[in-house]
């Protein structure tokens, strides 16, 4: 991550503004992260073609949600970039969903049947942020450029297949290998 | 421990937020009773949170932040509308009429120790979800379908050509796949299925079926 303007210059830094939001309320804090998250959740959004008068308002309620939410931030179950990206997520399937009443499967909230076994499951957020990253890094370029387009843009498959000038055949199995490998190499993480 | 997971494109559509509400509620149901899955979700989660920090920002309007602030000072600290409570429960608990806060329709006995219910999940993305209960011994009749199947094993267990099916399993069919699942041990099965398409049944069990699963 490169240094932002206003000395964020990683996930550790992110998570403690956070904090700071849900401890005090801190509005600089506040307008930190305003700043570094909300113009990407609305280039992701228009990204996955939202429009973008309509991807300026939703990263605006991102930002609130994450105000609002705060509290129930916890940096040893996800990175504030993970949490944040959860956030927009759901505030995007929200926007679909809202002619059929809005419903979100929060998983965060609900208490499961069977809690988290592997004490190893309790990575230090910082290995695990590293873990990832090596992950995605390790997969060919062909299949990380369908693995963005699709799983963080939101784009069609047929629409990808458009985008990339390849068959729809193709695009289906380079997306399925990805999530296979992805799996692989982070599979004692899971 | 659950042994049958759903698709890793499945699980990747789940985080990314691209599943229907339908398909979702079934990945809900087996996330809640498989860790490994779990952990999966969240490294994908993980990995949308790394590209979010990697992508080019889009500037918002110059007064965007002041925007926020003053919505923060307006509401002062009173909880946002739309917020979502926590729903501190099992996903599944037989005596509750509900499912992760999904209403549920009556059981009704479709064929001989078979029963299907409806699970009220908003129509969209031509996805209908049901659960399915199915008492020990019973063969559920042969089965295609056009679109895709998802299902995941609520309690009991069934076993069909892919294995043995039991509570948490979820079984990812392809329009291709066609089985004839056996209710396995002496407890009845109960599943929740979301099901793409039209479901295609033969012999007779599967035509006194077929009107109920076509609602």
């Amino acid at each position: 991550m490169p240094t932002e303007a206003n000395g964020i210059k990683n996930a550790a830094d992110l998570a403690r503004l956070i904090e700071a939001v849900a401890a005090t309320r801190d509005r600089e804090a506040f307008a930190a992260l305003f700043d570094y998250f909300a113009p990407r959740i609305k280039s992701v959004l228009m990204r996955s073609n939202t429009p973008p008068a309509a991807a300026e308002e939703l990263a605006q309620e991102a930002m609130l949600t994450v105000w609002s939410k705060a509290a129930q931030f916890d940096r040893t179950r996800a990175g504030a970039p993970a949490w944040i990206f959860t956030i927009a997520r759901n505030l995007r399937i929200d926007a679909v969903r809202r002619e059929q009443r809005a419903k979100v499967l929060d998983l965060e909230s609900t208490e499961f049947l069977e809690p988290p076994q592997q004490p190893d499951d309790e990575l230090d957020a910082g290995e695990r942020e590293q873990r990832v990253r090596r992950a995605i890094s390790a997969l060919p370029d062909d299949q990380l450029k369908v693995m963005r387009l699709s799983f963080f843009e939101g784009k069609a498959h047929g629409d990808i297949a458009l985008e990339l000038q390849l068959p729809l055949g193709t695009v289906k199995s380079r997306i399925r290998l990805a999530m296979n490998r992805l799996r692989d190499l982070l599979g004692d993480l899971t | 421990m659950s042994r049958h997971h759903p698709k890793n494109t499945t699980l990747a559509d789940f985080a990314a937020g691209m599943l229907d509400e339908g398909r979702s509620l079934v990945v809900a149901s087996h996330l809640a009773m498989c860790g490994h899955c779990r952990t999966f979700v969240a490294a994908l989660e993980e990995a949308g949170g790394q590209l979010l920090t990697e992508v080019a920002p889009v500037a918002m309007a110059s007064d965007a932040a002041a925007r926020a602030l003053r919505v923060l000072d307006s509401e002062a600290n009173a909880p946002r509308a739309g917020e979502r409570k926590n729903a501190a429960m099992p996903v599944w608990q037989p005596e509750r009429n509900t499912l992760l806060d999904y209403e549920l329709g009556p059981w009704r006995q479709v064929a001989p120790g078979l029963h299907h219910r409806v699970v009220k999940v908003p129509p969209g993305g031509g996805t209908r979800v049901f659960m399915l209960k199915a008492a020990p011994g019973m063969k559920i009749p042969e089965h295609t379908h056009t679109g895709t199947e998802l299902t995941c094993v609520l309690s009991g267990a069934f076993i069909h050509e892919g294995g043995r099916f039991g509570p948490g399993d979820c079984d990812d069919a392809d329009d291709l796949d066609g089985h004839t699942p056996l209710i396995d041990g002496d407890e009845a099965c109960i599943c929740l299925v979301a099901m793409q398409g039209e479901l295609k049944l033969s012999g007779l069990l599967g035509r006194l079926m077929q009107p109920f699963v076509r609602i």
